[in-house]
């Protein structure tokens, strides 16, 4: 055994994919470093109202993933912090760590007080920029480490409201950055996804017409935590909407936007569509559809969408939203009928893909022509979950156990 | 059991297809964006995803007899927004230039002239060679000592021998072609109501502005340019009409003052027709990916247009200014493309006025009650 099998191995990102490839490893007696942009841990899943297709919420699954975490003496998190630097070494990596400062200490008891002493309301970026937070808040009700942050570029300058509010001494406003350098065995890339801009479909309404949302909006909406407490309303003026329809490869498959098939969209629709109908029971929904992609066993999902009443697919990609008298409209050919439609709806929901977050690693890893990460067993670099590929979370839990095995053999030693 | 099958996919269409430079279709998927964001298409019968399929199975009878192929102006909204880079503005493109084709009489001629990418010179070359030829046999090849009008070495006469029975048989073969097409599109869709000749009036009345070209957003330009080409040609055509009437009818004494009426409407259309031209060649010259690609056949009919319009305004400046040495032999050459341009009338892009006329009459006459109104109207 020589003196590199003990190095840690390094995962990027604590969204479900990194979490679940840190556990694994640690749970198999390996020593990992966990490193997270955010405050807290959870990523893109911590966000989510359901999965499909049980519908079940995401947070009982991550609670138990943060249990363990807890409790695993191997792993060290460091949150808020990201990777500055990597430069390959004999059988691993040296790697470079800044850790931005937090301002929170850990004496806080997130009690609150803070948050209601703060004079700054900004976007919350948890839902999407729906609803405000003050600048000091506590990012989600189950947002673990429990503690909470600050959005100090959003500060008023020279403002210590927050400090003088906590009677922990927790706010620590002179916090500085620092930086660590280590060595590691191997290097997990978990470094997830973001939603597709809205912004660049405006043919779509995107980023132009307030009631045309986003899949991942929707889930904000519909949670319990959301910006409305869970009451699906329309966002320009507050109403629930009697007529949702939902735009499938809106941004997808097209070569002007993402020229790939994220692979989860048409199932969050299904997923979406069937909630909004439970809580608007007198909602008419629309799919409006290329293909339906709901592979394997997914399949009876479908089937049990589409049997539904009041939820109608229609295959025909739409081309156009409009604003029209005080609502939208969306024009689509119903490609079975062989007719043009011009449908009416009070809340659009723009099915968009999923954009890999891999672009700025300082790490040499190879891309595709999407932008996901290649497999590359050389390289001493794994990727998991949706940088690697699109996936939905069943398949990055799977992926990014795999994942944690062949980092582990690339680290070397034993455990 | 059925023993005839429902669809006969023509491998040939195909080819040919590809071989114009078709060959996007076969990047389409069926998403029905293009039908979707076409803004004239109608909604009872949207185009071109359904067009797109024909030409990706190689339906050739269906697309032969389809009117939309022709209802289509090429202004590529659906191209612009084609997920696939399928291209449908293109394709339709293509597709009009085959019916063009194979609807020609005679079909030979069809071929000829749509394998221009190779037969141009003769195209271009044979109707000089004619005039060439005329003059020599009449002894009017060289310009005399003291010349009073050019109608000295190119008599009026010639230009009617040559020009009336080439128009007449190309108007002979043009109402062939014209035939063939209105029979192939009554032969699908829904029945025909109303009569022809007011179904013709409202789409000329359509064309005065070109409305229908105005829904276009992707190449918006080009309604201007072709709006200004058309009504040069029929200022042109309207100039040399009166000038006909007044010369056997009346006597009238040539050449006319700069100020006269006649010369002033010339001279405006041949104004419309240098803009309307040049407003075409510079869309064309533009970002092909966007506003289209532009083919052999396209180019060809463009050419000969603009190198028609081109040396007529030239002539008509040299006649002024330049010793007739130089002008005349321009002269020659003008009335050498002017004769290119006309005998191809039936077989060239220039036929696109017969067949888009008659499929927009086809679109009145089979328009469904439950239509949206029609954004020209």
């Amino acid at each position: 055994m020589n003196d590199t099998s003990n190095r840690p191995i390094l995962v990027l990102g604590a969204g479900i994919a990194g979490l679940t490839a840190a556990l694994e490893a640690a749970e198999t007696g390996r020593f990992v470093v966990l490193v997270e942009k955010n405050p807290w841990v959870g990523g893109r899943v911590a966000a989510f109202h359901q999965y499909f297709p049980k519908l079940c919420p995401p947070s009982c699954g991550l609670e138990i993933n943060i249990r363990r975490l807890e409790r695993n003496p191997r792993i060290r998190l460091l949150t808020g912090t990201r990777l500055a630097g990597a430069e390959r070494i004999e059988g691993g990596w040296r790697v470079i760590l800044t850790r931005a400062p937090r301002w929170v200490t850990d004496r806080c008891t997130a009690c609150g007080e803070c948050t209601a002493a703060c004079p700054v309301e900004i976007p919350n970026p948890f839902d999407q920029g729906m609803g405000t937070v003050k600048a000091i808040h506590r990012p989600h009700a189950q947002s673990w480490p429990e503690r909470f942050v600050m959005e100090r570029d959003a500060c008023r300058q020279g403002c210590h409201a927050c400090a003088d509010a906590c009677e922990y001494g927790a706010i620590d406003l002179a916090a500085e950055a620092t930086t660590e350098e280590l060595e590691v065995g191997s290097v997990v890339v978990a470094t997830g996804w973001e939603p597709y801009p809205l912004e660049k479909l405006p043919e779509l309404g995107g980023g132009v017409l307030p009631d045309v949302i986003s899949n991942v909006q929707m889930e904000r909406l519909a949670h319990p935590g959301g910006p409305t407490g869970g009451r699906i309303l329309r966002p320009s003026d507050g109403a629930p909407p009697r007529r949702v329809a939902f735009v499938q490869c809106a941004g997808s498959r097209d070569v002007n936007h993402l020229a790939y098939c994220s692979g989860v969209c048409c199932l969050a629709s299904l997923k979406e569509a069937l909630y909004v109908r439970e809580q608007l029971p007198g909602a008419e929904i629309a799919i409006y559809y290329i293909d339906r992609r709901t592979p394997g066993r997914n399949e009876d999902f479908l089937e049990k969408v589409a049997g539904t009443e009041g939820i109608r697919l229609v295959k025909g990609k739409v081309g156009k939203v409009l604003a029209a008298d005080g609502g939208l409209e969306l024009v689509v050919e119903d490609v079975e009928a062989g007719r043009r439609l011009h449908e009416r709806a009070d809340l659009v929901v723009l099915a968009t893909g999923m954009v890999p977050s891999a672009g700025d690693l300082p790490l040499p890893v190879e891309l595709d022509e999407d932008g996901f990460v290649l497999d590359d067993p050389a390289s001493g670099v794994v990727p998991a979950g949706v940088v690697h590929r699109p996936q939905e979370v069943a398949s990055v839990v799977r992926d990014a156990t795999g994942a944690s095995a062949r980092a582990m053999a690339m680290a070397g030693g034993r455990a | 059991m059925a023993t005839v099958p429902l669809i006969a996919p023509s491998e040939e269409l195909r080819e040919e297809l590809r071989a114009r430079g078709g060959t996007s279709a076969a990047r389409c998927f069926q998403c029905a964006t293009c039908s979707a964001v076409c803004d004239l298409a109608p909604d009872g019968r949207p185009f071109p995803r359904r067009e797109m399929l024909m030409a990706q199975w190689g339906l050739a009878d269906q697309l032969m007899a389809d009117p939309a192929v022709w209802l289509c102006h090429q202004c590529n909204d659906c191209t612009a927004r084609c997920p696939r880079d399928a291209r449908p503005g293109d394709v339709l493109q293509v597709v009009r230039s085959l019916v063009i084709e194979r609807l020609a009489f005679p079909r030979s001629l069809g071929r000829f002239v749509a394998n221009v990418r190779t037969t141009w010179p003769v195209l271009l070359g044979a109707p000089l060679l004619l005039w060439v030829l005329l003059l020599g046999l009449t002894g009017h090849l060289g310009v005399p000592a003291h010349l009073v009008s050019w109608e000295e070495v190119v008599p009026h006469w010639m230009i009617y021998s040559v020009f009336f029975p080439v128009t007449l048989l190309v108007m002979a073969a043009a109402g062939v072609s014209a035939r063939r097409f209105w029979v192939l599109l009554g032969s699908t869709g829904p029945p025909r109501k109303g009569s022809l000749p007011v179904a013709l009036g409202a789409v000329a009345a359509e064309l005065v502005t070109h409305r229908r070209f105005g829904c276009c957003e992707t190449a918006r330009p080009r309604r201007w340019g072709h709006l200004a080409l058309v009504w040069g040609f029929v200022g042109a055509a309207v100039t040399s009409g009166l000038l006909i009437v007044a010369l056997y009818g009346f006597h009238m004494e040539l050449p006319l003052p700069l100020t006269h009426p006649f010369k002033i409407l010339g001279n405006l259309s041949a104004v419309a027709l240098l803009v309307g031209t040049a407003i075409l060649v510079v869309e064309r010259l533009k970002d092909p990916d966007r506003v289209g690609r532009t083919t052999a056949f396209d180019t060809f009919f463009l050419v000969v247009v603009a190198l028609v319009v081109l040396t007529g305004t030239l002539v008509e400046v040299a006649r002024l200014t330049l010793p007739a040495a130089v002008g005349l032999p321009m002269y020659v050459v003008h009335l050498s493309l002017v004769l290119t341009l006309f005998a191809t009338f039936p077989y060239s892009k220039f036929a696109h006025m017969l067949y888009r006329t008659l499929a927009l009459a086809h679109e009145r006459m089979t328009r469904e009650n439950d239509q949206p109104p029609d954004p020209t109207d």
